[in-house]
């Protein structure tokens, strides 16, 4: 059977740009879900998110976006959102963004069916980990999105009696960090 | 009259690669490589555990998260001189062959091929002829004429759905695209079959690293596979098998088809063996070792100044004294304080911003040098290194893919000519057919190994009082990786990472000299400077990764070239 990806993308060094793989920590920690529905932080694979896409029939990212809005906004953008935006000239393997992984899983004939982008709008990609208190605030209602998505295509979760560790290991102490 | 031509594509959040290029008479007459955000890891890593520094610097990059991780348990078991059980060597050896191995791929058919291939013309493509061309190249079974029906059906529906535009790395057009339709479509059969390859390649390193992205099994001292040939739970044979079937696929492809498409390509732009060649000092070290000391290689490492191959000096380790006391970074034209090169163990990572200044600082990357000098990394100083010293393997398919060029180019081509933008992809094609050969002879020794009985795969690292040093190094897909940390007392008190691209993507120096990129597009032909298609390939011929694992995604599209007269 062909399962859903919940993932997580960004990187977690990077400030707000952790917000993804955070997110699906805590989803991964706190939930669980009908068979077939699988959790991943991603971290920031460019192209190499199409490997990860075979055998996928919907797919649902939590991202950071740079969308000029306020800092912690959510927006939602579905796969003909995404699959319009003409991409520049890539000069590294980080810039295939989103938009060409689709469409080049479409041509291996691996592009998931649906596509949800929940978009958090980042405030810093500073050079520490964790997440600006805004970003913060909003990943209860990101988490919130990935949860009615999963009910839309027709799956179920339910919260776990005991949370396991989310094993967030970025944000954790170190006595000389700055 | 003189042109700048700004050619970056990314915002201020995202933050890569930027070349800056002056053309004069339409050739280039002046360059700048920039990366366009700072890197303050090192700075995170300060104060921490060594045994978990890798977890972090395993997201210096979301492509080669693998190759980070890797160096940087060596790094710290070269402080603690400590030795790695055979089984552990081995385990990390095939992780790292099947990490380049994906990684080459990918670069070639996604990442680059587009600049020589315009999917435009394979509507107009003969298949029977593409057919023929492809049996005279290889008898790999993907090559039906089934199979370039399907691909060029691919094509005709995404034109027909008007979403070809979104392959806009391809200057499509551009008079300096000239493969023949059938050529075209042989390449972009091969673009949509590597896809399935390359993942299998990937499935290697999750595997045997427990997941991927973000390897699970890597600790200071070996590895954490528990191996056991009759459990389900652990390695096993089944799995072992499982792992060598994936590998003997990669490697069909990679020298039936990834090695002639390359050849067949090049040989159809000759001229493209005479232009950017640049920085001709090349570096590369050691690796897959083969004992517990890592005394012994099977791939070699070594530099060589200014093209002279006669004038080769090997390593004889990973961590050689001669690469120990050669590397400095300089800072004169990044964005960090700092008023002379400095040994990366002293290393410094301390931002001073200013805007982009193209007689002061312009880019967040510093400045690495060995004995001074710029130097190259990547395949072709692996192959060059290899080639000069005599390094059986690498003759074999350097002669091999050199034989092939000259047959379909009809001039004989030599060594010399791959100081140029196709010899970076001829040697990343001969590199990888070395590594898929060697997968084989890697994954026979540890079954072996296993075999007789020795299931060991880690020693427990004891961290002393007081400061300790270390280098680790791998020979990663991009080129020569160093991860250089200073431990006192038990935790990380200082840490430089000095990667592939910092190398190659490095602002001048203190000199004034150019790092690998400026130099490679100086005196560029540039046909258009609206199209900058040549500096692109250049540029691409690298591989270029800013390790900047910064991605964010931005719903409003961007533009690339901006021109300006001066």
């Amino acid at each position: 059977m062909k399962k859903i990806l919940i993932g997580g993308v960004g990187s977690v060094l990077l400030g707000d740009d952790g917000v993804g793989p955070y997110a699906a920590h805590l989803i991964d920690a706190n939930f669980e879900f009908s068979e077939g529905v699988v959790v991943e932080d991603l971290g920031t694979p460019g192209l190499d998110l199409v490997a990860h896409l075979t055998g996928v029939r919907a797919l649902i990212i939590v991202d950071s976006v740079d969308n000029r809005k306020e800092p912690g906004s959510v927006t939602l953008y579905r796969k003909q959102d995404i699959l319009k935006v003409r991409p520049a000239i890539r000069m590294d393997p980080h810039s295939p963004a989103l938009t060409e992984t689709l469409f080049v899983a479409e041509l291996a004939g691996d592009a998931p069916d649906d596509v949800l982008l929940i978009g958090v709008t980042g405030k810093t990609y500073g050079d520490t980990p964790g997440l600006s208190d805004e970003v913060e605030a909003a990943v209860e209602s990101a988490i919130a999105e990935v949860l009615r998505e999963i009910e839309r295509l027709g799956e179920s979760y339910s919260r776990k009696a005991q949370p396991s560790d989310a094993g967030i290991w970025w944000t954790a102490y170190s006595e000389n960090a700055v | 009259m003189t042109k700048r031509i700004t050619i970056d594509p990314i915002t201020r959040i995202e933050g890569h690669l930027r070349v800056d290029i002056e053309v004069e008479n339409g050739s280039v007459s002046n360059a700048w490589a920039s990366c366009t955000m700072w890197r303050g890891i090192e700075k995170i890593l300060q104060g921490r555990d060594p045994r978990e520094a890798w977890l972090f610097t395993q997201r210096f990059c979301g492509v080669c998260t693998t190759v980070h991780a890797m160096a940087s348990v060596r790094a710290v078991e070269d402080a603690l001189k400590l030795e790695i059980p055979l089984n552990a060597q081995l385990i990390r050896n095939l992780i790292l062959i099947a990490h380049a191995l994906h990684d080459h791929i990918v670069h070639f058919y996604h990442l680059s091929a587009l600049d020589w291939v315009d999917v435009m013309q394979i509507p107009k493509a003969d298949v029977n002829k593409t057919t023929a061309l492809a049996d005279s190249l290889s008898n790999w079974a993907g090559n039906s004429k089934n199979a370039f029906r399907q691909a060029k059906d691919k094509v005709l529906a995404v034109a027909a759905s008007g979403q070809l535009g979104i392959f806009t790395n391809g200057y499509w057009g551009h008079p300096q695209m000239r493969l023949s339709p059938e050529v075209n479509l042989l390449a972009f059969a091969h673009y949509v079959q590597a896809l399935d390859i390359q993942r299998k390649a990937n499935m290697i390193v999750g595997m045997l690293g427990g997941k991927t992205p973000h390897i699970q099994n890597l600790t200071v001292g070996g590895v954490a596979n528990a191996i056991n040939l009759d459990s389900q739970a652990t390695m096993n044979m089944d799995r072992l098998v499982e792992i060598k079937k994936l590998f003997d696929e990669v490697m069909n492809f990679v020298h039936n088809v990834y090695v002639p498409d390359v050849c067949a390509i090049a040989g159809m732009y000759p001229d493209w063996f005479s232009i950017g060649g640049g920085v001709k000092s090349y570096l590369a070290v050691p690796d897959l070792p083969l004992d517990t000391k890592s005394q012994a290689y099977d791939l070699p490492g070594g530099y060589l100044f200014d093209g002279n191959l006669g004038g080769v000096k090997t390593f004889k380790t990973a961590a050689d004294d001669a690469f120990r006391k050669g590397v400095t970074e300089d800072v004169t034209h990044a964005w960090y304080e700092g008023s002379k090169p400095l040994h990366p163990w002293q290393g410094e990572t301390v931002p001073q911003f200013t805007d982009w200044e193209a007689d002061k600082k312009y880019s967040w990357v510093k400045a690495p040098r060995f004995q001074g000098k710029p130097m190259q990394v990547g395949p072709l100083a692996q192959v060059l290194i290899g080639y000069a010293s005599g390094h059986e393997l690498t003759r074999k398919w350097a002669s091999a893919a050199l034989a092939k060029v000259s047959a379909v180019a009809g001039v004989k081509a030599t060594p010399d000519m791959l100081h140029s933008t196709l010899g970076r992809h001829a040697a990343r094609a001969i590199r990888c057919a070395m590594l898929a050969e060697l997968a084989g002879k890697h994954w026979q020794m540890l079954v072996e190994n296993i075999g007789k009985g020795d299931v060991a795969t880690h020693n427990a690292p004891q961290f002393p009082a007081g400061e300790i040093s270390g280098v680790g190094t791998h020979e990663a897909p991009r080129g020569t990786l160093s991860h250089w940390v200073v431990v006192a007392n038990g935790k990380i008190k200082n840490y430089q990472g000095v990667v592939p691209s910092t190398w190659n993507a490095s602002p001048r120096d203190n000199n004034g000299k150019h790092g690998p990129y400026e130099a490679s597009v100086m005196h560029s032909p540039i046909h258009d400077p609206q199209q900058p298609l040549e500096v692109i390939r250049t540029i691409h011929s690298f591989d270029p990764c800013m390790a900047c694992a910064c991605h964010t995604f931005d719903p409003e599209g961007k533009k690339l070239a901006t021109v300006k007269v001066l």
